[in-house]
């Protein structure tokens, strides 16, 4: 189940006098299987494109196809894309709507209108998913749960729909570091066992080089690299100047590299650091 | 250095949905010092922000004592003039802004004050100024980027002149950009206006900047002491639901290769000292 | 999708036109003026002086026409019903059928009647939109509290009124922006808001309003803690930064306005009116 972008341009509040250009004449391809990550400085747009890729925003111009099906046709089933375009969204406050965690669940299901036999299997098996106990959690007070358990109780709501892709805008923000890895693992299991096409939109640039395979930068509107994550970090001078920043690990490597180390431009993780900088440093030795 | 907030013996309980009491804290002791830079930190409801919420009456004490100044905030006379003395930030901007323009919602803490208009107007431009707002004056708050509203919050409360802000996560929602430039001004504000800043945090990068840490978890101090003390053992760190700072992983990883790397490095600038004199 | 775009009441237009700089209290008491005059307007000419007011004052303050009226698109259907409502039920003795359908007839005063209300109602909405787009929410609030100050000596709250006020006007915007989230989350599990009828529509509108009014209970009571904690406590010794003050400006607009009141009056008065 591909999307295709084609010469997307869309403004906010066309129309009045707050219009503004969000986007402007997007190109990009997403394939199967894969892990996008999406990044970009603050009204970059990422929220607003993702938007497009399961029809909640239409363009102004240009074309979003999605499994050979140009979403702007009156005929596309747009209730069908969203279940198989899943979308959790940053604030999980917005998105829980029934009393208990597992009605929340069925919400997606039963507007598929499936058999109650079969929505209780997806609650089981959506809950199985993302490490939320059924026993425990089925009949749970949506307010009793703390932030993560909001957050992975979200995802199981989405994932209950039966995604082939499935779309993460920031769900991390505001968790603390254990409650990002919780959500985290169960991202990454969910692209692996799965294999879901996991579109991800984080500010944290330590989740998308720990997770993303290939990182979209969008920058006023516009594609500024698609690549794979190892080379669009490369160019760590362009990320910085349009107002983004590097990984943790890299904010080290980088001075390092000023202060006259041999390491490769783009690091993503502390082991790969450790090994470069040890590396290095021998290299040095045998030099002197 | 003196005290300013002095806590004793505190516990609070509040009523859950069900009906029972929950201890939200337990026997709490601890001190603010004048002019020092806190963190507080521990995963989400570990009661970091129960702890933050007496400091300015928003709170008071089921049991135990919390003195600001000398002053009792259980005692309701003294309300006003601890809230003079310690402003406070909350985490989502929208939810803390009153007024829609810039400088009117600044002048909101000074106007309660009963302040004199040129008084206002002085404090108004002085804390514009002191955050770096001045070109934002006029704007109107829903055309700022969350990151300039968090600042204007900021200058709302430093305009009340407090001799201590507690900032309950103040970046948790914000892009990295502007987290960096919010915690950067609470640096500015502590060192350059002798502010005594009280910083509720997740990141851990930001706690490296702290002169002291105080980790919470289920109501409790469990740890406290400088960032370098307390970061010497990254097990008890995770466990407490947090994490290790990215350095200090990082010096821990070159150790282990046999690097001699001083243990308890802790940030950017010493591990690429202790790196350079390697070379 | 975009919820918010069509909202206008509430919504301040920043500007430095005449009109946004006129003293608050002038804004207020001309748009009570208006608001008066029209419920007693009875003829299309007086409508027209009017019209020609209203787009006066738009391309003087630069709102684009179009920007002002699109907040009225939602009220069209009811206006419509209205209009329909008029025609058929109004008449008076005399009156001239234009056509008749079954038991139903149609005569001029009706379709006067539903011309001149459905008229009434796109004005008041009109000048009240204009008086928030070009008045800050803060200085609107300064004028009505100055204007109000007399009936603090009875015992009014007009302060405390006045902050419940500035804090309603913001929670209308936030309020749309989080309808717009929840709808778009349950759009994305299946719930078609953008296709079906009216009643389908309608329905699909109840599972909304519970996590809307769950999280506007929270961010009011975010607000009130937060506003606690900058040391408000009611109106009681508040002090103001800006104090108001009129101008020649104040005083040009304030006759011109008396001017048209004068105008308007006289058509009431002599002009019979069309029904």
């Amino acid at each position: 189940m591909p999307i295709e972008v084609n010469n997307l341009s869309y403004s906010y509040k066309k129309g009045t006098p707050f219009e503004k250009q969000v986007l402007s004449n997007i190109n990009l391809k997403i394939n199967d299987g894969e892990f996008v990550g999406i990044i970009g400085p603050t009204q970059a747009g990422k929220t607003t494109l993702a938007q497009h890729f399961n029809a909640l925003l239409v363009p102004d111009q240009g074309r979003v196809i999605v499994n050979g099906v140009d979403l702007a046709e009156k005929k596309a089933d747009l209730v069908k894309l969203r279940h198989n375009v899943g979308y959790v969204f940053q604030n999980p406050d917005y998105q829980l709507f029934e009393p208990t965690v597992g009605e929340d669940i069925a919400f997606g299901p039963r507007n598929q209108n499936l058999p109650p036999k079969e929505i209780e299997n997806r609650v089981l098996e959506a809950m199985a998913q993302v490490g939320l106990d059924y026993d425990t959690f089925n009949k749970r007070d949506i307010f009793a749960l703390s932030g993560g358990q909001k957050r992975r109780a979200a995802i199981a709501g989405v994932l209950a729909c039966k995604p082939q892709i499935m779309i993460l805008d920031d769900v991390t923000a505001g968790l603390d570091p254990g409650g990002r890895k919780e959500i985290i693992n169960v991202i990454k299991k969910l692209h692996h066992e799965q294999e879901i096409t996991t579109i991800y939109i984080s500010n944290s640039m330590d989740e998308i080089a720990a997770l993303a395979e290939r990182i979209i930068v969008l920058n006023q509107g516009q594609v500024l690299f698609d690549d794979q994550t190892g080379e669009v970090f490369l160019h760590a001078r362009k990320l910085i100047d349009i107002g983004l920043e590097l990984p943790e690990v890299m904010n080290i490597t980088t001075r390092l590299i000023e202060a006259g180390f041999n390491l490769p431009g783009a690091i993503l993780s502390i082991d790969q650091a450790v090994h470069a900088i040890a590396a290095s440093l021998q290299k040095g030795q045998v030099d002197a | 250095m003196n005290p300013l907030i002095e806590v004793a013996n505190l516990s609070y309980s509040y009523r859950a949905g069900s009906g029972n009491e929950v201890a939200a804290l337990k026997d709490i002791t601890m001190k603010v010092f004048e002019g020092e830079l806190l963190a507080i930190t521990g995963r989400n409801g570990s009661g970091k922000s129960t702890l933050a919420r007496h400091f300015n009456c928003l709170l008071t004490p089921v049991s135990g004592s919390v003195e600001v100044d000398g002053l009792s905030v259980s005692d309701k006379c003294n309300v006003a003039s601890i809230r003079r003395q310690v402003g406070m930030v909350f985490q989502n901007p929208d939810n803390q802004l009153v007024s829609s323009i810039v400088e009117e919602d600044i002048a909101f803490g000074p106007e309660n004050l009963g302040l004199p208009a040129e008084e206002i107007r002085r404090r108004v431009d002085w804390a514009l100024k002191t955050l770096n707002l001045k070109n934002l004056q006029y704007e109107s708050l829903n055309q700022l980027s969350e990151g300039q509203k968090q600042l204007v919050a900021i200058a709302g409360v430093l305009a009340m002149k407090p001799r201590c802000i507690v900032l309950d996560e103040p970046t948790a929602h914000l892009d990295p950009r502007s987290r960096r430039e919010v915690i950067k001004n609470a640096l500015r504000l502590n060192r350059e206006e002798g502010i005594t800043i009280v910083l509720l945090t997740h990141f851990m990068e930001e706690v490296t900047h702290c002169d002291r840490m105080i980790v919470m978890d289920m109501g409790e101090i469990k740890m406290e002491g400088s960032p370098r003390e307390v970061f010497d053992s990254e097990e008890k760190i995770i466990n407490l639901g947090l994490d290790f700072p990215v350095s200090a992983k990082l010096a821990e990883g070159l150790r282990k290769q046999g690097i001699r790397i001083p243990r308890k490095t802790i940030n950017a600038e010493e591990l690429i000292k202790s790196l350079c004199q390697l070379k | 999708m975009e919820l918010t775009k069509n909202i206008t009441l509430g919504v301040y237009l920043p500007g430095n036109t005449l009109i946004h700089t006129l003293d608050p209290r002038t804004k207020i008491v001309a748009t009570a003026l208006l608001i008066t005059l029209l419920l007693f307007i009875k003829s299309y000419l007086a409508y027209v002086l009017f019209l020609i007011l209203i787009i006066a004052i738009l391309i003087i303050a630069t709102i684009p026409p179009g920007y002002a009226f699109c907040g009225l698109k939602p009220m069209l259907p009811i206006l419509l019903l209205m209009w329909i409502f008029q025609l058929f039920l109004y008449s008076t003795p005399g009156a001239t059928v234009i056509f008749s359908w079954w038991i139903f007839s149609a005569t001029d005063a009706g379709l006067h009647m539903g011309n001149l209300i459905s008229m009434r109602v796109l004005f008041l909405f009109t000048v009240t939109t204009i008086l928030t787009l070009t008045t800050s929410i803060v200085s609107l609030t300064d004028g009505l509290e100055s204007l109000l100050n007399p009936l603090k000596k009875i015992g009014l709250p007009t302060q405390e009124l006045v902050m419940t006020m500035i804090i309603a006007l913001r929670f209308v915007l936030i309020l749309a922006e989080e309808l717009d989230k929840i709808i778009k989350a349950q759009m994305a599990r299946g719930v078609a808001f953008d296709r079906g009828n009216f009643i389908q529509k309608t329905r699909n509108l109840f599972p909304v309003f519970l996590p809307l009014f769950i999280n506007a209970f929270k961010r009011a009571e975010e607000l009130i803690v937060a506003m606690e904690a900058r040391s408000y406590s009611g109106g009681k010794g508040r002090t103001k930064m800006k104090t108001l003050h009129m101008g020649r400006l104040d005083l040009l607009a304030g006759l011109f306005m008396l001017l048209f009141s004068v105008l308007v009056v006289y058509l009431i008065l002599t002009i019979p009116p069309a029904i």
